[in-house]
């Protein structure tokens, strides 16, 4: 336990809870679909059948107010599950559903389309992406040039989405489309829900730098979406999508993992085969990146605390994912350098949960040179490193 | 986002800022330091009426009994305000070494009044006998002798009394010597950072009643002076980081080059907003420590260090950045930013270097 943050003795007995279920509930396939990670995203089908065991106990959706099935855990609960479900490996399910689309539909969907969605996400039955990116369109996302014109009861949609991930596994797709073309285009953008069976969705799915397929291009010719499917009010795209961006940067809590990256330095130390131990600076660079984690997790039960007291830590969520993701990066390449060529095989089937041959790389360093490649992304998406140093400059400093 | 304070702190934190904000100006210290002023004799006394000394003072000998977090709130605060007396000084040799001392009932109420002004004088010439002192206590047939040198005690012009680091038959030792006494010389020299240092050479007798600690006690007092006086340097430092980073926001949104405000320029936004962040994260890790130390805990220790080390990092980095962003104005004597530069780069090897606190903070690695 971590002495920087004393916990009262029912949160250990509520610690001592979730272990118990986590020992009985994950399967030896589950824990290699966790420990084999190398993105935000476990195996797919992994994921799902974990989201469907939480489900089935009613922690689908921790965060949730209970009428939608949330566990009316307090934060600190919430953050003790989090970190469990990471130290006892459990895999990610895809979480675009639970953790992005969900809110919104509690914040502005229609009665009829919170009972129609909700229960599908928190269930994992329903498999959602997330239709913002452009071609066109990163960092200026407001500049997107999908389209989606009225006709009658229905609206159709034509463009391209791209960095869709895993839209090859998901049924539903939220979209940004644009409504009007007359206005500045924050103004123009409305928020649709759409069946990603509707005729005249194709989904293109291309390898990252990894050699692995999480991410996709969709493309939409003359799709009809009903009217109905509208989140929010028309050309009301933008505050909506506002209002989950805040949340998907508000929501993440860095050093959870990043504390398990630095016990992995710390392996890394100890191992006589890794390339730190003929280092001399190795170890002290192992040292300050665990005290900048400190200072990371300070500040996280900073905004924790504020959160508490019913303050909205606006722009400071933006500090912390600048901070978080950059010591996520340092980590891995801390531990690219440690394993060195021993890293270097790449093997893709040892990624499926049901693996158990040999593998080329000792076992340490498996997933190591993909951690690495996947942890650029780290600052490029959910907007990028650039994007929330702009953040702080306007909203914190004033410039 | 300040950190959660209690009502008293609020109190304390709030009157702090506006006795310094209304009566510490940055002309007058300027001034008076150009006369070898270092330590200004009225702001002592408004200090002690104020209660500041009388901090970390136990309530039974007249003070409040505040803890750590206490102090580094008025230690950012001198940051902020470069306060040259030697206040996070004092406040380290009083908490970690006369608080504990035998003759704590007779000196605290001395030390709370403002009359006896302490600095602890811990370093000598030669870097290998800081920890273990080459200056000696030793008990001769007409008493004890303590005989040695001390060098760069900081503020040490500014001291009634040092606390003195020697070395004695029974292992460390914690002695007071009025920087007056016969048999103490002392040179006291001008500083960058304005507070006016010196170096001590002592051999004089030293009656009983001056011997603070000696042997495990005085060891412990060592360790507790060190991380106490990382922490609150670490918050001076961060007072001094984060006015210059204000001074900073607020000089590039008047400056006018090439027709526009230089904080209209994104090369400029994102450095300043690498400064807030690092500026926030320091914070945390200093008000950690405070509550570590406060509710000692046994991380508090690598918790001190670990704020050291982030301090230290981060305050050259923003200062160094503030005067770059300020251009040529930032490099002359009358604009205040260089010396939140100076003083910062003064703190950075106080008590320890960021290279010690970071080999101190891997020796203390948790089982």
């Amino acid at each position: 336990m971590n002495a920087s943050n004393p916990i009262p003795t029912d949160y250990e007995t509520f610690r001592t809870s979730i272990r118990a279920f986590l020992r009985e509930a994950l399967t030896p396939e589950l824990v290699r679909a966790g420990e084999r990670t190398t993105s935000v995203f476990s195996d797919f089908e992994a994921g799902r059948r974990w989201q469907s065991i939480l489900h089935a106990k009613g922690w689908g959706a921790p965060e949730w107010p209970m009428e939608h099935g949330g566990t009316g855990w307090d934060i600190q609960q919430r953050y003790i599950f989090l970190e469990e479900c990471k130290l006892a490996n459990a895999p990610n399910p895809v979480m675009m559903g639970v953790q992005m689309l969900g809110p919104m539909l509690m914040h502005f969907g229609t009665e009829a389309q919170k009972t129609q969605f909700l229960p599908g996400i928190i269930s994992g039955d329903d498999v959602w992406c997330q239709g913002y990116s452009e071609p066109g369109s990163g960092s200026d996302l407001a500049s997107l040039k999908t389209t989606a014109d009225r006709d009658g009861d229905e609206y159709v949609v034509n463009g391209t989405k791209i960095w869709t991930s895993m839209a090859h596994h998901s049924n539903w797709i939220f979209c940004l489309v644009r409504t009007d073309k007359n206005v500045k285009p924050q103004a123009g953008i409305s928020f649709l829900l759409i069946d990603m069976a509707t005729p005249g969705i194709t989904v293109a799915p291309f390898p990252s730098l990894d050699g692995e397929v999480e991410q996709c291009q969709v493309f939409f010719e003359n799709v009809r979406v009903p009217a109905i499917n509208l989140l929010g009010e028309e050309n009301q795209g933008w505050t909506v999508a506002k209002y989950l961006l805040e949340f998907e940067r508000g929501g993440q809590h860095f050093t959870i993992e990043l504390k398990k990256q630095l016990g992995k330095l710390q392996g890394a130390l100890a191992n006589p085969n890794s390339r730190a131990v003929d280092d001399p600076t190795y170890a002290y660079r192992v040292a300050e990146t665990e005290i900048d984690v400190m200072a990371l997790e300070q500040t996280e039960l900073r905004i924790k605390g504020s959160l508490s007291a019913g303050d909205n830590p606006g722009a400071l969520s933006s500090l912390v994912k600048v901070s978080g993701t950059e010591l996520g990066q340092r980590c891995a390449e801390l531990l690219i350098e440690a394993a060195g060529q021993s890293a270097m095989p790449w093997q893709s089937e040892v990624l499926a949960p049901d693996y158990t041959g040999d593998t080329a790389a000792p076992a340490e360093s498996v997933t190591t040179m993909a951690e690495y490649i996947n942890s650029r992304a780290t600052t490029i998406y959910g907007g990028t490193a650039e994007i929330q140093r702009g953040i702080i400059a306007k909203h914190v400093l004033g410039l | 986002m300040s950190g959660h304070m209690t009502e008293d702190q609020t109190l304390l934190q709030d009157a702090a800022e506006r006795y310094l904000r209304d009566s510490y100006d940055f002309n007058q210290r300027r001034g008076r330091i150009a006369e070898g002023v270092y330590s200004d004799p009225n702001q002592w006394q408004a200090f002690a009426e104020m209660g500041w000394l009388a901090l970390p003072v136990a309530e039974e000998f007249g003070g409040l009994g505040m803890g750590v977090r206490e102090m580094a709130m008025l230690a950012e605060l001198c940051g902020q305000f470069l306060v040259t007396e030697p206040l996070i000084d004092a406040l380290a040799a009083t908490h970690a070494i006369i608080g504990v001392g035998l003759q704590q009932e007779s000196l605290l109420p001395r030390v709370a009044e403002g009359e006896l002004i302490p600095v602890a004088a811990i370093d000598e010439a030669e870097t290998a006998s800081r920890l273990t002192p080459a200056t000696t206590l030793t008990y001769t047939d007409e008493g004890w002798h303590l005989s040695g040198a001390k060098h760069w005690i900081s503020a040490g012009a500014s001291a009634t009394h040092l606390t003195v680091l020697a070395l004695s038959a029974d292992g460390l030792a914690w002695v007071l010597v009025p920087t007056a006494a016969d048999g103490v010389e002392c040179e006291r020299f001008p500083t960058h950072d304005g507070r006016g240092g010196m170096n001590c050479r002592f051999d004089l007798l030293l009656e009983a009643d001056h011997i603070l600690l000696q042997g495990q006690p005085a060891s412990d007092a060592l360790e507790a002076y060190r991380a106490l006086a990382m922490t609150l340097s670490s918050a001076e430092t961060l007072g001094a980081t984060q006015a210059a980073l204000d001074t900073t926001v607020d000089y590039t949104k008047q400056r006018v080059q090439f027709g526009q405000p230089l904080a209209s320029f994104q090369a400029l936004q994102h450095r300043m907003s690498n400064m807030l962040i690092q500026t926030e994260l320091t914070r945390s890790l200093i008000y950690a420590a405070c509550n570590a130390a406060d509710s000692g805990r046994d991380d508090a220790a690598r918790f001190a260090r670990a704020a050291k080390v982030k301090a230290t990092t981060v305050g050259r980095k923003v200062s160094q950045e503030a005067i770059q962003l300020h251009g040529g104005i930032a490099t002359t004597d009358e604009y205040i930013v260089g010396h939140f530069f100076k003083r910062i780069t003064a703190l950075e090897s106080w008590v320890c270097s960021k290279g010690e606190a970071l080999k101190e903070f891997m020796a203390l690695s948790p089982s």
